[in-house]
This record gives C-alpha cells, sequence and structure tokens, in this order.
C-alpha cells in the first residue's frame, strides 16, 4: 500500500501546455471579463441623465461597477490568500503563466494553508471511519455464520458485504499500527523463498485468506476460523482508530490515493484474483473518496477549479457505478460480468476522476515551495 | 561433439566461409569506407540507408575472456528469456548449453542462409533474407541457482554467492515471471534481429530448455544534447548517469568480474552475477505528480539530468555540503542509490538497463516499466545492499518490482567447439 506522497505543489514548474483546470480558470476569468465589458458598456452608453447622472462621468462608472462586482467579494475570501484583492488576479495570473515570482523563484499560485484548517475535515473523517469500523464489527457474525453453515452463495455474499465495509475507511490506510490492516485485508505475496506458495503462507491471514477459500472450493466450514481471528482483529481496529494520527499531508494525498490504489489494485484484478470483486472494492472506495473530498470542500472552495473538476468527475464515476449495479440485478458486477463496453465506460471514467483528483494536494499545500540552493561552485 | 545436426552445421561453414565481407569488426573499417570513393551530395534517403547498412554489419565478438553483452554499450532493442531445462539428466542439459553457445556464436558473426534440400525445412528461417547481418547482436548466457540443485549433481559447482531473488520490501513477484534455470539476454541494433536470433535459439535446444518468461526491452533513442548524455526511461529521466567506467580494467575487477581466491569455485573466475528485475511502472500515476516532487524523488533535473542545484549531468552531486538535504533530499533516488562515500564505493553496480512496454493491464493502465540489469561481482555487498537502502524511497509508491531473477553468467568462450558454462563439465 502507498505510504504518503510528499505534497509539494504540482504548480512549481511552467507547463508548455495548459491543463484543464488551466483552461477552465481561462475561461472563467474570460467570462468575468465579458461580463464586466458588458457593465462597462452599459455604463457609458447615455443614459437619458436619469437622476442628473452626468453621461461619460468616471465617478458614476467607478460607482455603478464596484456596486455590482461579485468578483471583489468572491475574492477577498480565497481561503489562505494573503494577497490583496486589487492585486489578486494580475499576480495570479503572473505565477500562473510563469510558475516563478517576481525574483525567479518556484512559486505557487495560492499561498499556504495553515495545517490547522484541516484539525475539522480530519476530525470528521475519524468519525466517518468509526461508523464503517462498527459496521464491519457487526456484520463479521454474520460472515462466521455463513460460513458455519457450510453454505458457500451465502457467505460468499456476507463476505462481500464485510469486505466492502471494510474498504469504506479509505483513507486510514497505511496509517493503522503494527499488522492490523495486513491481517484483516493483507494480500499473499507471492515469494520464489516461500515455494511459489504465498496463499499456504502462515501470514495469510483475514477477508482475502477468507476470499482465497471461499472461491477456490475449499469448504466454507474450513475457513471459519479465519473469521473468528477476524472478529478479533476487527475489535482491536476499532479501539486504535479514535488514536491514528491523521497529517493534512497525509489527508489531501488520500483525496487521489484512495481511488488509485482502487484502480491498481481492483480494477487490475491484482487484489481480488479469487473474487473478482473489483468493482465492488472501487465503489467503497469512490465512497470513502466524496466523504473526504466532502470534509474537504470549505479548503478547496475558491483555489484554483480543483473542487469542480473533482466534484463533476465524480459524480459520473458514481453514475457508471450505479448504472453497473442497476444493470446487474443491484449487485456489483465481478469483473468478468462486465460486457467489454462497460469496462471501458468504467476504466475510462475512472481515468477522468484521477485526473481532476490530482489537482487536489497542489491545491492543499501546507507549505511554500522550497528554494534549492545551488552546487557550491564546480570543486 | 557438435550438437547441431552434421548436414546444418555444414552448411553454416560454408556459409560463414562464403560470407567474408558479411561482417564488420567493430571498431575497423568505418573509416576507410567513409572515405574511399566520392560520390556528390548523396540523397538523404541514400544516405540512411548507407548508415542502416554500416550498422547491420557492426560485429561484436562472441568468445573472449569475458561474455560480450555485460560490458558492450547497450545495443538499442533487446529480449530476456528465462529457460527452464527439462533435460533428463546433465549430458543432455550440457548438449543444450553447447547448442546454445554454438548457435549464439554463428548467429553473432554472420551468417549466410543456406538451402540444403528443397524438400527439407531450411535451416534458417530466413527472417532476415539471404544473409544474416550481425548487427551488433550479443548473445548473454547466464545460469540460474535452480540449475544447481540436485537434478543434475551441480550442487558442489554452485557459484557461491549465487541465490534465489529474495522478495525486497516493495516486490510482487509473480513466480511465472520469476527465475528459471538458464537466462538468455539477446541485444542488437534492429528489433528483427533480436527476434530472429530469440526464434533460432529456440529452434537450437528445443525438447531440453523451455522457456519461462520473457520479456522484450527497448532503449530510448539518442535524443542529445551530446552523446555522451544518458538515455531517459519511461519516468522520463536519464538513467545509468553514475555507471562506473568500463573501459577500466582495474574498476572491472574490484566490481564485476569473480576475481580468482574470492571464495568462488575455480570455473567461476571470470564470470559475473548477472540480476535482472522486471519493474513495472505506474506511469499515469507518475504522470500526475507535479514535476517538482518528481525531480525531489529522483534528485535530478528532469530536462538536464543535472543533479538537483547543478548545472550539467555528469557534475558531482556533492553531499558532503548538503548533509540536510536542502539541496537533494536524503530520500531521493540518487542519492539512496549511490551516497558516493568510500565506504560505499565497493557497493557500485553497473546497470545496463531496458525499458520495456507491454500493453495494457485490465484496468486499462499502460504496463510500462524498466527491465533493470545490475552486474555485479557480489549481490550482497552489492545490488542487495542498494536495494535494501532504496525501500525508504518515495519512488517506491510508483514502482512495482513484478519479476526478474538472480543468474550468473560464466566467463567468455575460447573459441572452437567452448561453450558457456563448460567449466561445469570439467568435474
Amino acid at each position: 500500500m502507498a505510504v504518503s506522497r510528499f505534497g509539494i505543489s504540482d504548480e512549481g514548474a511552467p507547463s508548455p501546455r495548459l491543463g484543464p483546470w488551466r483552461r477552465h480558470a481561462r475561461l472563467l476569468a474570460a467570462v468575468v471579463g465579458l461580463a464586466l465589458i458588458a457593465l462597462l458598456a452599459a455604463a457609458l452608453i447615455p443614459s437619458g441623465g436619469s437622476n442628473g447622472t452626468k453621461p461619460f462621468s468616471v465617478e458614476a462608472v467607478a460607482g455603478h461597477v464596484s456596486t455590482t462586482d461579485g468578483l471583489r467579494t468572491h475574492l477577498t475570501k480565497v481561503f489562505g490568500s494573503n494577497i490583496p484583492a486589487k492585486q489578486y488576479g494580475t499576480q495570479i495570473a503572473d505565477i500562473e503563466d510563469q510558475g516563478v515570482d517576481t525574483n525567479g523563484q518556484l512559486a505557487s499560485d495560492l499561498s499556504p494553508l495553515p495545517p490547522s484548517a484541516f484539525a475539522a475535515p480530519i476530525a470528521a473523517y475519524r468519525a466517518y471511519a468509526e461508523r464503517w469500523a462498527a459496521k464491519v464489527a457487526a456484520n463479521v457474525p454474520a460472515l462466521r455464520g455463513a460460513l458455519a453453515s457450510g453454505n458457500r452463495a451465502a457467505s460468499e455474499q456476507s463476505w462481500s458485504v464485510v469486505w466492502s465495509d471494510y474498504l469504506h475507511l479509505g483513507a486510514v490506510y497505511g496509517l493503522l499500527p503494527g499488522t492490523i490492516d495486513q491481517r484483516i485485508d493483507g494480500t499473499p505475496n507471492a515469494l520464489p523463498a516461500d515455494g511459489l506458495d504465498g496463499e499456504a503462507g502462515t501470514n495469510f491471514s483475514g477477508l482475502h485468506r477468507i476470499e482465497f477459500g471461499l472461491w477456490t472450493g475449499a469448504p466454507p466450514r474450513s475457513l471459519v476460523r479465519w473469521a473468528t481471528q477476524l472478529r478479533g482483529d476487527v475489535v482491536t481496529l476499532r479501539r486504535v482508530l479514535p488514536s491514528v494520527q491523521i497529517t493534512p499531508l497525509d489527508y489531501a494525498t488520500r483525496a487521489h490515493e484512495i481511488l488509485e490504489d482502487a484502480q491498481r489494485d481492483f480494477l487490475s484484478g491484482t487484489d481480488v484474483p479469487w473474487s473478482r470483486a473489483g468493482v465492488l472494492g472501487t465503489a467503497a472506495g469512490l465512497t470513502a473518496t466524496q466523504e473526504v473530498i466532502g470534509t474537504l470542500t470549505p479548503l478547496l472552495q475558491g483555489r484554483d477549479n480543483a473542487l469542480g473538476e473533482v466534484e463533476s468527475w465524480l459524480m459520473q464515476l458514481q453514475a457508471v457505478l450505479n448504472h453497473l449495479r442497476a444493470a446487474h440485478n443491484r449487485s456489483y458486477p465481478t469483473l468478468g460480468q462486465l460486457t467489454p463496453a462497460q469496462h471501458e465506460l468504467l476504466n475510462g471514467t475512472m481515468t477522468g476522476a484521477l485526473g481532476a483528483l490530482s489537482l487536489v494536494p497542489g491545491t492543499l499545500e501546507t507549505t511554500a515551495l522550497p528554494v534549492i540552493p545551488k552546487i557550491p561552485s564546480a570543486k | 561433439m557438435s550438437p547441431l545436426d552434421r548436414r546444418r552445421f555444414l552448411t553454416r561453414s560454408l556459409g560463414a566461409l562464403g560470407a567474408g565481407g558479411v561482417g564488420v569488426a567493430i571498431g575497423a573499417g568505418l573509416g576507410e569506407q567513409a572515405a574511399s570513393g566520392a560520390p556528390a551530395a548523396p540523397s538523404l534517403a541514400a544516405q540512411a540507408e548507407q548508415v542502416n547498412e554500416r550498422s547491420l554489419a557492426l560485429r561484436i565478438p562472441f568468445d573472449g575472456p569475458n561474455q560480450s553483452g555485460i560490458l558492450t554499450p547497450r545495443q538499442n532493442e533487446a529480449t530476456f528469456v528465462a529457460l527452464d531445462s527439462i533435460a533428463p539428466n546433465r549430458e543432455v542439459l550440457f548438449q543444450a548449453l553447447q547448442a546454445l553457445s554454438a548457435e549464439a556464436r554463428l548467429l553473432t558473426q554472420g551468417d549466410t542462409v543456406g538451402v540444403q534440400e528443397i524438400d527439407d525445412p531450411p535451416p534458417d528461417s530466413g527472417i532476415l533474407g539471404p544473409v544474416d547481418s550481425p548487427d551488433s547482436l550479443t548473445v548473454t548466457i547466464a545460469l540460474g541457482g535452480s540449475l544447481f540443485d540436485g537434478r543434475y549433481g551441480l550442487v558442489a559447482m554452485r557459484p557461491t554467492r549465487l541465490t534465489a531473488m529474495p522478495a525486497f520490501e516493495h516486490d510482487e513477484l509473480d513466480p511465472a515471471r520469476t527465475g528459471g534455470d538458464v537466462l538468455v539476454q539477446i541485444c542488437a541494433g534492429q528489433r528483427d534481429t533480436v527476434v530472429h536470433t530469440f526464434r533460432e535459439l529456440m529452434r537450437a535446444i528445443d525438447g531440453r530448455l523451455v522457456p519461462r518468461w520473457t520479456i522484450d526491452g527497448f532503449q530510448s533513442a539518442q535524443r542529445g544534447p551530446t552523446v555522451k548524455n544518458s538515455r531517459r526511461n519511461l519516468f522520463a529521466f536519464r538513467d545509468g548517469t553514475a555507471n562506473p567506467d568500463v573501459s577500466d580494467a582495474a574498476l572491472m575487477n574490484q566490481l564485476i568480474w569473480v576475481q580468482p581466491g574470492s571464495g568462488e569455485p575455480a570455473w567461476a573466475t571470470g564470470g559475473t552475477y548477472f540480476i535482472v528485475r522486471t519493474i513495472r511502472m505506474h506511469v499515469e500515476f507518475w504522470d500526475r505528480v507535479g514535476m517538482l516532487e518528481q525531480e525531489q524523488m529522483i534528485g535530478r533535473d528532469r530536462v538536464t539530468g543535472a543533479p538537483l542545484g547543478g548545472v550539467g549531468e555528469f557534475q558531482d552531486p556533492d553531499y558532503a555540503s548538503d548533509p540536510y538535504g536542502k539541496r537533494i533530499p536524503l530520500t531521493a533516488h540518487i542519492r539512496l542509490a549511490n551516497p558516493r562515500t568510500p565506504a560505499t564505493a565497493d557497493e557500485r553496480i553497473l546497470r545496463r538497463g531496458y525499458n520495456y512496454h507491454r500493453g495494457v493491464d485490465e484496468a486499462g493502465n499502460l504496463d510500462q516499466g524498466l527491465v533493470f540489469i545490475a552486474i555485479n561481482q557480489d549481490p550482497a555487498r552489492q545490488f542487495a545492499t542498494i536495494q535494501t537502502r532504496l525501500e525508504a524511497e518515495p519512488m517506491t509508491d510508483y514502482i512495482t518490482p513484478v519479476g526478474g531473477g538472480y543468474f550468473f553468467a560464466p566467463r567468455g568462450t575460447a573459441g572452437g567447439s567452448d561453450w558457456v558454462g563448460s567449466g561445469l563439465s570439467a568435474v
């Protein structure tokens, strides 16, 4: 699983091409510009002298514009900016176009956010994660019961519920202490040193161990022991969850990492080789991502155009998953059940969503770009 | 003695004799050709054709104290083939290895394709036309640790430091893409030369050595600014900048070639450990990372290849003046891989990797990466030490080692009917 990426802004260097968000920013600027021109034109058109205002009066024009300028109000609200509203547009444009400030240093167009701004979003997410951990705990007994009854279909159904519940925790992966995540959701690393059969390894336990057994013909009753162990591991999970440390950097990068991992591990089939439940895992990852973005919305608003892009793409991805679910008797199809057209639609929409999410870490930067010293003169 | 079918062998020999002009030894002949005759301003197409002809004629010796394809400058195209032995006994195994070397010798030196009897299958597939031009072809043969298990009575012959490739922390090794009894590295200027060589080698060893896994590699083109600048990998960074100087024989004896009296069996002297790591690079993930973060993960400027804070690719990063990583982060790839201290000088490896591209995966992501080749005298002292240090680098999020293996490339051949690995038969 991915360890945190250090979140240097992606605005660091000038790009020869405009990214989509930049195009949108430009489009927005153009629209606003046109509106201003229209306002100016309206003000400049002789009005017939109502209220005794002099036509072409500079004061009249300025006053007229300032009372209807929604943009000014908007700019003063940009979170974390320390640039006066009057200078904001030109300074930002320069930095966006060049990627350097007037001193020639690499510069982001956004001022860093104070790390304290992440406290409320992270607290909200922690509460969300604890709710899902409670669901996991509530559903493990049903899984154990289904296994004990020997009913394979019911066991597979129960497994799907618990696995999906666990994946909803999303943003806490990689932060859990010790081997909890490995014990609950670890996959076997098939290693030559282990005789090429990692599934048989003693360290392989948890949900994927049960998945392996269920989908490779093991008697469900033989898997009860793993569900019993899982029950204990989930108790541990719930105990440690309230004290898991999530840094602002971890949290900002989770916005894209959860779905990146879903694409790499689930849609590729890599981590679900037996159940092929890649769509189910992706849907859980999407819910977790929506929660992360939802909690970060107050921070993202007004900073570049990341939020609009992200919300649009997450909605599209949700719509595709809903469509797939509806098309398969209201349960998520396995990767193998997807038609080629459905597979392309899902893969392609995921790619679009990841492109939008890649804007988030740079938008939520908490540190200024570093100044890289030069190597001392040639030795 | 000769593992080749006799008729085929005769055809080959006659062909080789008759084809004296086919190959040009590397380093000879090019100058004279350029100087002779002075046609007025040949067209671009004609020039390109001439360059192509010369490059196809380049010949790299197969025989020599060390195998070729190790210190040899990287050719553009490569295929790596891991083979498992199904030979029932040692004699058959040795015959197969002998056939491998014999065929490799013929193909690398250039050959005229003969037709024996019109109603028989032709001895050469013929896909390169009537002449198999050498095209800088090298065939490098290495042996995996599994060959020295009990099957062939070779346990006592195992090179001392040859083990199965251990799984490092972030590895997700696929058994079907890992290991093998024998590894063959085929490198040449043109893809069709490599493909042809693979095909002919398989014919020479069929029924005895069978493919376990294979992967194709390519070199990024030389795009300057000078011919000295290193080529780029698929993360767009220059790769191989800090390779040890292969023209320094003393250094090669220190880092690459197994020396007598180093605790290795006598037959291993002059060989080297040849490590293959098939490393998937999650390029879409990488492409979503900011430029500055990319550069800080590697420690170099993406365009020039200069260490951060520097101006030229081959500039010393001077870590001593940057103890806290303000210039080049302490976890940057180049810094962990080669700290450039006296204590780590003995850890250096020779890298000879190739980019790979093998389509898309089920999620629609590109399956691209690096066939990382590490050549060294002692895997534990060199490659594994470096690799363990690299487990701490942030770049691990963007790569997944999925296969490869540890192999031992024996010393070169003495010509005639000598074969790579013949030292094993001297028991």
